[in-house]
């Protein structure tokens, strides 16, 4: 067990939350500058772990390494320190832009620079399902999974939650529940 | 049930069952909040991705935008509690079980079809959103311009949305 306070623990976070932009990735290297390299909190074997764990957990990935390294420092208090200083930044920005958008709703100039914005969420989507199907769909079978889900939702309007559920369900048929 | 209650008990769940990466949950919340609850609209729910793109830190913050547009200053800090409290008790329960959770076969098998369906339900709400922000030629053209620079170049997709938005300002 090292032995960090858990002031120190919200403060490394807070600073990855803050100065972190960008993707998975980049918050994954600064993750790695600072725990690893410059604190010396965690081993590289131990962050790799963590990355591992933060992927096969359900919630955002970076969330849940966050969490992990949090909870290797100081168990469940260190987990919420690392989450609290992780989101603090983003959360108070999202809750200013949240309260500006009400109050300036019908501003022509915000729906010109967000019908824009909107546009490019749209690219970012797409773009994101096309690295997310090049690193997944492998086989014929990762691509039935994919086309299944594509027209229940896009076709039969079917609800995601459950649809979740059922591809789960049928992973265990399709890959087998036993060695 | 309260809509504050409501909005926290559809965050747990979602956050519960997001496996293969962040963007996972948007399908999920579009189809709650926007199409079943008309919380929010669906132009409002690309406003709140933009900014969990362009704040520091997780997508998840989003939720804190959304939270308060459904319930003010109480939603958002419910939002942030719901989205993080189900990652905190998985992750741990993880850590002190990996070995054994790293071999599951049943974990395994589940988790390979749910990320692969992902990617179709990810597509699909894709889709959906277009249908309201790509209304005419300079908007498609925003979206096959940032597809193609997020996909293939190295740029970080937030100076992308921010030229998105500044190109908005100066042609509508």
């Amino acid at each position: 067990m090292r032995n960090i306070s858990l002031r120190n623990i919200f403060l490394v976070f807070f600073k990855i939350g803050t100065f972190s932009l960008g993707g998975v990735y980049s918050m994954l290297a600064f993750f790695e500058n600072e725990l690893v390299g410059r604190h010396k909190w965690l081993t590289h074997e131990e962050f790799i772990e963590g990355v591992a764990i933060g992927q096969m957990t359900p919630g955002a990935p970076i969330v849940n390494t966050g969490i992990y390294a949090g909870y290797k420092f100081g168990k469940i208090r260190g987990a919420m320190a690392a989450i609290s200083g992780l989101a603090l930044t983003g959360t108070v920005i999202a809750i200013a832009l949240a309260i500006f958008f009400v109050k300036t709703k019908d501003s022509i100039l915000l729906r010109s620079i967000m019908k824009g914005v909107g546009a490019a969420v749209v690219g970012l989507l797409l773009s994101t399902v096309y690295k997310m199907a090049n690193r997944t769909i492998k086989d014929y079978k990762s691509a039935l999974f994919a086309l299944s889900a594509f027209f229940a939702l896009a076709l039969f309007k079917l609800n995601p939650i459950g649809l979740i559920l059922a591809a789960g369900i049928s992973g265990l048929a399709v890959y087998g529940w036993r060695k | 049930m309260p809509v504050l209650l409501k909005f926290c008990w559809i965050l747990i769940v979602v956050n519960a069952l997001t496996i293969g990466g962040g963007f996972v949950m948007l399908p999920m919340m579009q189809k709650e909040f926007v199409e079943k609850y008309h919380w929010i609209t669906n132009q409002e729910f690309m406003d709140a991705i933009a900014v969990g793109q362009l704040t520091p830190g997780p997508l998840t913050v989003m939720n804190a935008f959304i939270g308060y547009k459904i319930n003010g200053l109480a939603g958002s800090v419910m939002a942030m509690i719901c989205s993080y409290l189900p990652c905190i008790i998985i992750v741990t329960l993880v850590v002190k079980f990996y070995c054994a959770y790293k071999e599951s076969v049943i974990v395994n098998s589940s988790f390979k079809g749910i990320k692969s369906a992902v990617i179709g339900l990810l597509g699909a709400v894709a889709i959906s959103l277009g249908h309201t922000s790509l209304v005419d030629f300079p908007t498609f053209g925003i979206a096959i311009v940032s597809f193609a620079v997020i996909s293939f170049t190295k740029m970080d997709p937030t100076i992308v949305i921010i030229g998105s938005g500044v190109l908005g300002a100066l042609l509508f």
